[in-house]
């Protein structure tokens, strides 16, 4: 599978520009770029030749199966792990060699939850926002303004350890937030929330890559990726496998198929398309999906006794997905920690 | 000093004084467990400095200070869960990616323990004295400067553990093995005129015996700043010591294992 570089903006409907009409204050550098980083773990290679590219503005949803290298690839961009090979270059500023200049210039919000359990949610923002340099009334302006969108305004005064998963997740990503960064890192953000969350997280990080920042966005919910209509990088193996708007990658990779779900495995059944089997399932790539399952029930003959479900697939981000690592994407399945 | 490090600093001593306020209890039991322990001790120490001929010897000449000093050394699990704590809360990793360089969050985790330490030693001395009837014959700000050196020295043992101590339970073991140890071979728990004859020769290689000799100089033997020259510089040579041993085995990236 050969990867596609990404154009430089998210979709093709022109995500990424800056629709704020201020100027770009960095001058058309990339906001990310990643050029063959590889990282080992002793004998494990958890990256190979790793390129990226994100623009100002640009969403990329960084997808991969658990262990691909996802998180592996964010803690190198954010500094907490040194590449083997290669380089990385945040805002045009390199991280192992300009570590903190690199850091001004990134917010990174981590796959696991760090949060400050006794202090209040404001105290939590608040340690940020000093961190920053930012003081006094500043300080507290710059709280509201990451607590609205986040939804946390009532919850200011509360302690982060009497708030919900949800709440405190929000708390976790403000914190990443508060110096506002021209590149954000977000791995895993809505892990374990709710809807309301999730919804919120989504309409925040569309919200900021319209006022300019680049967001590399790790999540196991491909329908989120779609949702928010960035680029996708798929990361497979510790390869990037594949990258793009996502909707020139569906129109690219993304097959339609009907797929079958046996109680056992798949029969061997002749048909006049491509099938592949995993598991249970047999996927039938056919171009008109809905025109050919009949048939394909037909040609069943005495299998079809086994079958418990049958999906009509149309090309989509988990088509996509399954084209260029040549494995489903099951989330439930991918909750665990990565890499 | 780099752009913007005091207000890093600054942000990292005030973020901890704030975790610290939401739990002050253990700090209040460090402080005030001495004060009472000084009530059983004094008659021991009584009794021991009288047999050395001691004039007027209340007990508390030596009580107050042992006290201090061996509840200083408990402080070591502050400055160790200072760092485990982050660990466990998962905001080790925020802190490296964020705005504070590596020497700025060493030094806000050293900073408010060192301040306490210092607190500790002065509500120890002053509440102890008043209590226990301690007269100091010799100079104040020569006993201050014993308490800074000693404080310094504590805190850095604290760090010293943390980059040896993988887990927090090592951390926490060591440190009270320590800090037992350290007080019985100091002379903090017992007279050194009292050690067993196999202990005496160990004494010198603890810092507490070098802080009880800064100490005892200035209350028995109304010593001044000259006086305590050499026990402050053998405490300050403990801690140069312990700071090596950290820049030696503190790595920020390394993981540590908190309660969970």
């Amino acid at each position: 599978m050969t990867t596609e570089p990404g154009p430089g903006r998210g979709s093709d409907a022109g995500q990424g520009a800056r629709q704020d009409g201020e100027p770009d204050p960095y001058g058309g550098v990339p906001a990310l770029a990643l050029d063959g980083v590889t990282k080992r773990y002793g004998a494990v290679t958890a990256l190979r030749e790793v390129d990226l590219r994100i623009e100002p503005g640009e969403i990329v949803g960084l997808l991969g199966h658990n262990g691909a290298g996802k998180t592996t690839l964010m803690s190198i961009v954010a500094g907490l792990l040194r590449p083997d090979a290669g380089s990385v270059r945040v805002m045009g500023v390199n991280p192992v060699t300009a570590p903190h200049a690199a850091r001004r210039l990134l917010g990174l919000a981590p796959q696991e939850l760090g949060v400050y359990p006794p202090l209040t949610v404001h105290q939590n923002l608040l340690f940020f926002a000093e961190l920053a340099g930012l003081r006094g009334r500043t300080a507290g302006r710059r709280i509201e303004e990451i607590a609205e969108p986040l939804g946390l305004t009532a919850l200011l005064g509360r302690r982060v350890a009497h708030l919900s998963g949800g709440e405190q997740r929000r708390v976790h990503t403000g914190m990443a937030l508060l110096h506002r960064p021209p590149l954000l890192l977000l791995d895993e953000p809505t892990a374990g929330v709710d809807v309301q969350t999730r919804q919120q997280l989504l309409e925040l990080v569309r919200d900021m890559a319209a006022k300019g920042t680049a967001v590399c966005y790790s999540t196991h919910y491909l329908p989120e990726v779609e949702a928010l209509d960035g680029s996708v990088a798929i990361v497979s193996g510790g390869r990037m496998v594949a990258r793009g708007p996502l909707k020139k990658l569906v129109r690219q990779y993304g097959d339609s198929a009907v797929e079958l779900t046996f109680a056992g495995p798949p029969p061997d059944i002749p048909l006049p398309w491509p099938s592949s089997t995993d598991g249970r399932v047999l996927r039938v790539a056919v171009e008109q999906p809905h025109l050919a399952a009949p048939r394909v029930l037909e040609t069943l003959g005495g299998s079809a006794g086994e079958l418990v479900n049958l999906r009509i697939v149309h090309p989509s981000l988990e088509s996509v997905f399954l084209r260029v690592t040549g494995r489903r994407y099951d989330a439930d399945a991918e909750g665990d920690a990565d890499a | 000093m780099r752009e913007g490090t005091a207000g890093r600093i600054a942000a990292l001593i005030r973020h901890d004084l704030r975790l610290q306020m939401r739990d002050p209890a253990p700090l209040l039991v460090r402080t005030v467990m001495p004060l009472l322990l000084m009530g059983f001790m004094q008659p021991l120490f009584r009794t021991a400095l009288q047999a050395e001929n001691v004039e007027g010897a209340t007990g508390a000449e030596q009580a107050v200070p042992g006290m201090a000093v061996m509840f200083t050394f408990f402080l070591v699990n502050l400055v160790g869960f200072g760092v485990f704590r982050e660990h466990g809360w998962k905001t080790w990793d925020r802190l490296r990616a964020g705005l504070a360089r590596p020497g700025e969050i060493v030094a806000g985790r050293v900073a408010v323990p060192l301040g306490v330490a210092m607190l500790q030693l002065a509500v120890v001395f002053a509440a102890g004295g008043w209590l226990y009837n301690l007269r100091v014959r010799g100079s104040w700000p020569a006993l201050v400067v014993v308490g800074a050196a000693l404080a310094l020295c504590v805190v850095l043992f604290g760090m010293a553990l943390v980059a040896l101590c993988r887990t927090v339970a090592q951390l926490a073991v060591f440190a009270n093995l320590a800090a037992l140890l350290f007080a019985g071979l100091g002379g903090a728990l017992t007279p050194l005129s009292m050690l067993p004859d196999w202990a005496s020769p160990l004494a010198p290689a603890v810092p507490t015996y070098w802080a009880m000799r800064g100490f005892t100089t200035v209350v028995l033997d109304g010593g001044g700043l000259a006086a305590v020259l050499t026990p402050v510089a053998v405490l300050l040579a403990f801690s140069l010591g312990f700071a090596v041993l950290t820049l030696a085995f503190f790595r920020l990236e390394h993981r540590k294992i908190s309660w969970s």
